[in-house]
């Protein structure tokens, strides 16, 4: 069990559909996940722009996972499939920016596998936390919850 | 022609499987009323038991989880679970219906899904329902109960209670629609498949729970006898069906059912090795042919056609299947790690000894013309044409036509 | 803006006994968007959303969040009790602090109330920046537009005609029936092929609801779901028609075998079609018959079975048997298609009137004897392992339904995808007659190669569902989600801010975004039934002017902003 560390805040896009329903079922299940994620529900990981992702790096994420669903089975007629190839563009632009593409973590399964998502969180958590701090991007004044 | 739109009828749907969800909704949608029977404790059938559904891959969720919360949701459908028809009678051009609903011993409208009468219980048989259940809570199995109410005394909401009483429900109807659904008919019978001699071997329906992802070993290709990983699998192509002695039909749903697990556990685990022993392979239906030429970089599964002669554990671990193989016309024996029998699928009211409580059967115990029906009870069929068999039985309905 | 009334769940101590849901009230509190904050055992329970609504118009607020449950299951009843209680449901968020909290960090107390309080405060950033799509309601017309008359299209507008809807029903011959007119005897029940028409036939005629357009094409649909504007081009000129659904039952045609075993180089190699006639005209002219399965089809360039050509040799084979004295027949095929209890029976009738039946690999196909005349076949039995020469003076290909190219067109035309073999495809197996695009449905042979019962049963399934939608008389663009009724809301445009560069018409997986000209300009517009507000339009935007006003920018960037705030 990935013990709780400080410079791990993982902002994760969810979709609601297969995104969602895996976390749904690990957590019928009880599964013990580390508490350094929140949720952003979306619709469908097609929402997700990069331009959100670099925000949530501004604003004290030191990790992005982006879930969905499987490439062929998204329920808007594959509206994911241009946002994976978005996002893996970001990744080389992440790392150009020397904040790292390994902090983009994209997850495209689907809701029967849940297992598989506790276990991509944790690593991610993992991942993170072994990751040296990210320059800091905020003003202290954001930090603390301030305008 | 008469217009028939004005007049809204009540029907009864005797099924709450995709066939049976998709009868409702069709009714519904047309402000007709509808009573949906269902034996189990929820809708979905048997596509909510499975662990993915062919061609999609995915699991039963997408196709499930809308339409059942739609079917709960709906002012038209009043759902019967824990209910059997029993008995029916025509009235001039009315039907009469008495259908026994049985009470849950877990209230599912108190039951906050909590798990507190799992862990309570000493036999194990609180359990949770299926995965993907809207709302989701939990089901107490009571024919293995051993009445020591542990798990009432724990229920935070008072949910759990053992002596509710049956009710009896009589309904008078314009129109009954069949959508009953299959079971898996015992190959108990048919030695020569070997069914319940080792536990590596298996029919696809327990194949598929053993394999599911949300099951008990969280989606690993394992092995019954030892949980150890096989090395190989063989898939028995129908297997008590497309047989006078058991099954004269074919059960039209196999043979993608097999291609669809055995291409999963070769996904899964690539290294064990699938055969599937066919006899027609039957990829009738959109897509269906490519999905079975589907090889993964060529390492496929492996399609051998030949039927069985003999399957039968080994004395010292494994199990063999003799069978030809057409293709060389030689005979083989083969060890296996584990075999899954694919065909024994039957229509759940062939099995009903009471004719007053089903309607007229075919010789080979499908609904006949006479009346109205949709899914495997009228014909062996898949997803895809059970919901267009559902449709149609919902519009002969509407308008009073037979098929 | 009104404030926002705050309901927390304990959960009987399901959330309350890992989550400090006292320091959260506390803090909840002192937030200036909150007017108060309950801590209620539970949510759910019968009288509960009852007390929760009186609470809530005591109060006057505006806008509800709920600490509770997963929305898979019991907390999204809770949202509908309080609907049905009178409280808008757009206005009602929640927060998972059970399944998504509670349940998952049950070992760690002190994080899992920290997500707690960010989660909520996430959803309060949620309520306050939110705002609410224009709905729009559509006048659904109430007639609808079948295009081809087959046993498809016949059989949905008859079904449309009797459950009380107009249907224009359109077809490129002269009259009903298409391909079907032609057969003698179909399978498996024997009837011929215009005698299983003939009810639907007679019902279409003279019926007040149907009207049929016989040699007539559709020239152009524009619109969409409840509205389209068809032009119809027919002997008489052009008419316009404006229909509420569409159904697409234009058929298939049959691949012609040109170049295959000898057909249209030596005599008695013939079609399935060719067959019919033969039958038609009184006894066929041959002495035995020999039927090739799978011609052209599950092959590199057709990778599918067209589900008809088997059961359709074992009904012409049958047949020779029974009306040609002394005939064989026989069935060289790679698979017999014949699932279900019907069609097996249907073969094992064939089986016991003497039809042979003879099984051969893809790679080493019959070869066809002859000289001008076929002689023969000589097939490599892949059972028996040895080849043999079967003597006939007939050979019938069985070749593939294809798609019609025309049905491509009027698939591009309603804005539907096509798939890789040409047929239309629906949007999902549990919606096997519904399209992407709402309001259009597909049966029949143009969708996937049937038989003309399960032509006849798509038919049906189409008008059922166009019924149901035209039935509905008036939506509004709201209710038309991808998930009935549970849409977030629609994208729009801003149309000042709109520079017209085309990124989210590209993108829309439903069409749903045109470019319109104003002025010297163009900017997007959104058609509001068509969008599913997945959100793709949103994130190709280069400049913010499409968003959702549901989850518009400045709620997401609250949100994350909001997401790892200190909690004190």
């Amino acid at each position: 069990m990935p013990t709780a560390a400080s410079n791990v805040n993982i902002l994760v896009f969810a979709c609601r559909w297969c995104g969602l329903i895996g976390a749904d079922a690990a957590g019928r299940r009880r599964m013990e996940l580390p508490a350094s994620f929140r949720v952003i529900p979306v619709e469908c990981a097609g929402y997700v722009e990069p331009d959100a992702v670099i925000r949530a790096f501004a604003s004290g994420a030191t990790g992005v996972a982006v879930l969905g669903c499987h490439v062929g089975g998204c329920r808007f007629n594959d509206a994911n499939h241009p946002a994976l190839k978005r996002l893996e563009l970001l990744r080389t632009l992440l790392d150009a920016t020397g904040i790292g593409g390994d902090r983009l973590l994209l997850g495209f399964g689907t809701a029967h596998e849940y297992h598989q998502w506790a276990d991509t969180i944790r690593a991610f958590h993992e991942h993170v936390a072994g990751l040296p701090s990210m320059k800091s991007w905020l003003p202290a004044a954001v930090a603390t919850g301030e305008r | 022609m008469q217009n028939m739109t004005n007049q809204k009828k009540t029907v009864l749907v005797v099924g709450g499987g995709v066939a049976g969800i998709s009868a409702a909704l069709d009714l519904a949608a047309g402000g007709h009323r509808v009573h949906l029977v269902e034996r189990g404790h929820d809708l979905g059938g048997q596509v909510a038991k499975l662990d993915k559904f062919y061609p999609t891959d995915h699991c039963a969720f997408c196709p499930l989880w809308t339409e059942i919360r739609r079917c709960k949701e709906s002012e038209a459908v009043t759902i019967h679970t824990l209910s059997r028809v029993e008995t029916l009678e025509q009235a001039g051009v009315r039907h009469r219906a008495v259908i026994i609903e049985s009470a849950p011993v877990v209230d599912p409208a108190l039951c906050i899904n909590c798990g507190r009468c799992e862990s309570a219980c000493p036999k194990g048989v609180a359990r949770p329902i299926w995965e993907h259940a809207y709302p989701p809570v939990y089901v107490i199995d009571r024919d293995r109960c051993g009445d020591c109410s542990a798990c009432a005394e724990v229920c935070p909401t008072k949910a759990i209670a053992f002596d509710r009483e049956e009710r009896k429900v009589e309904l008078d109807l314009d129109e009954v629609v069949w959508a009953a659904g299959f079971d898996e008919v015992s190959l108990a019978p048919m030695k020569e498949y070997g069914w319940g001699t080792h536990p590596d071997i298996l029919t696809s329906l327990e194949f598929e729970a053993w394999k599911a992802e949300a099951g008990e070993n969280r989606g690993k290709i394992l092995r019954r006898s030892d949980r150890a990983v096989p090395r190989s699998i063989a898939f028995i192509q129908c297997a008590g069906a497309r047989d006078l002695r058991l099954l004269p039909h074919c059960s039209a749903v196999c043979c993608m059912h097999a291609l669809k697990q055995a291409q999963w556990v070769k996904r899964r685990t690539p290294e064990v090795d699938c055969v599937i022993l066919y006899t027609d392979l039957r990829t009738v239906g959109r897509d269906y042919y490519e999905y079975a030429l589907r090889d993964f970089d060529g390492n496929g599964v492996r399609l051998v056609r030949g039927r069985p002669s003999m399957i039968y554990p080994l004395p010292r671990g494994g199990i063999a299947v003799r069978y030809e193989d057409t293709s060389t016309g030689k005979r083989e024996i083969r060890q296996f790690d584990m075999v899954v029998l694919n065909g024994n699928l039957q229509s759940t009211l062939a099995r009903q000894p009471d004719p007053g409580a089903r309607p007229d059967l075919g010789g080979e115990g499908f609904v006949t013309p006479a009346s109205i029906s949709c899914g495997f009870v009228m014909e062996p069929a898949d997803v895809t044409e059970s919901a267009i068999q559902a449709s149609s039985a919902a519009l002969r309905s509407i308008l009073g036509t037979k098929g | 803006m009104t404030k926002i009334g705050v309901f927390l769940c304990n959960c009987f101590g399901e959330i309350g006994g890992v989550i400090d849901l006292e320091s959260i009230r506390k803090r909840l509190e002192s937030d200036p968007a909150v007017d108060f904050v309950t801590v209620r055992e539970s949510l759910c329970m019968p009288g509960d959303a009852a007390e929760a609504h009186a609470r809530i118009r005591e109060r006057g607020i505006g806008r509800v969040l709920l600490g509770a449950c997963s929305p898979y299951g019991r907390m999204e009843m809770v949202r509908l009790a309080l609907v049905k209680e009178g409280v808008d449901v757009r206005t009602v968020r929640a927060a998972d602090l059970r399944e998504g909290c509670a349940w998952v960090h049950g070992k760690d107390p002190a994080g899992a109330t920290r997500k707690a309080a960010n989660q909520l405060d996430m959803e309060i950033a949620l309520l306050q920046n939110m705002r609410g799509s224009k709905d729009v309601a559509v006048g659904i017309q109430q007639e609808a537009l079948v295009i081809g008359a087959g046993p498809a299209g016949l059989s949905a507008a008859c079904g449309l005609a009797r459950l009380g809807f107009q249907a224009h029903l359109v077809d490129r011959g002269t009259a009903p029936g298409g391909m079907l007119n032609m057969i003698t005897r179909v399978y498996p029940t024997d009837v011929a092929g215009p005698e299983k028409l003939a009810a639907l036939v007679e019902e279409s005629r003279g019926n007040p609801r149907i009207r049929f357009y016989g040699k007539t094409k559709v020239a152009s649909v524009k619109g969409y779901a409840g509205d389209f504007k068809v032009s119809l081009a027919g002997p008489e000129g052009s008419t316009s028609l404006r229909v509420g659904a569409v159904v697409l039952a234009t058929g298939a045609r049959i691949l012609f075998p040109q170049g295959l075993y000898g057909y249209g180089k030596l005599k008695g190699v013939i079609t399935q079609m060719e067959m019919e006639r033969q039958f038609a005209s009184g006894k066929p002219a041959c002495r035995s018959a020999v039927f090739i399965q799978c011609v052209g089809a599950r092959n590199a360039e057709r990778p599918y079975c067209s589900t008809i050509c088997c059961p359709l040799s074992l009904k012409n084979a049958m047949r020779i048997v029974d009306e040609v004295p002394g005939a064989k027949a026989a069935v060289l095929h790679r698979d017999i298609m014949t699932p279900g209890s019907v069609l097996e029976a249907y073969y094992r009738k064939a089986l016991h009137k003497g039809v042979q039946f003879i099984r051969f690999d893809a790679d080493r196909p019959p070869e066809v004897r002859g000289d001008g005349q076929v002689s023969g076949v000589e097939v490599f039995d892949a059972i028996s392992g040895k080849t043999r020469t079967i003597e006939t003076d007939l050979l019938v290909l069985s070749t593939p339904l294809v798609a019609d190219p025309e049905s491509a067109a009027l698939a591009r035309m309603l804005e539907i995808p096509v798939d890789g073999h040409g047929f239309i495809a629906e949007v999902y197996p549990v919606h096997p007659v519904e399209t992407r695009n709402d309001g259009v449905f597909i049966c029949g042979t143009a969708r996937w190669p049937v038989s003309s019962d399960q032509a006849i049963a798509q038919g049906e399934a189409a008008a059922v569902k166009a019924a149901s939608f035209l039935g509905r008389q008036t939506v509004s663009a709201l209710a038309m989600g991808r998930v009935p009724g549970a849409k977030l809301g629609h994208a729009e445009a801003d149309a000042g801010a709109c520079t017209g560069c085309g990124n989210c018409v590209a993108v829309c997986p439903y069409r749903a975004c045109r470019l319109q000209r104003t002025g010297n300009r163009s900017v997007s517009r959104v058609i509001k039934v068509r969008c599913k507000a997945c959100g793709s339009c949103v994130s190709v935007c280069p400049n913010g002017a499409m968003q959702i006003p549901e989850q518009n920018y400045r709620v997401t960037g609250e949100m994350i902003r909001r997401a790892f705030r200190e909690v004190r």
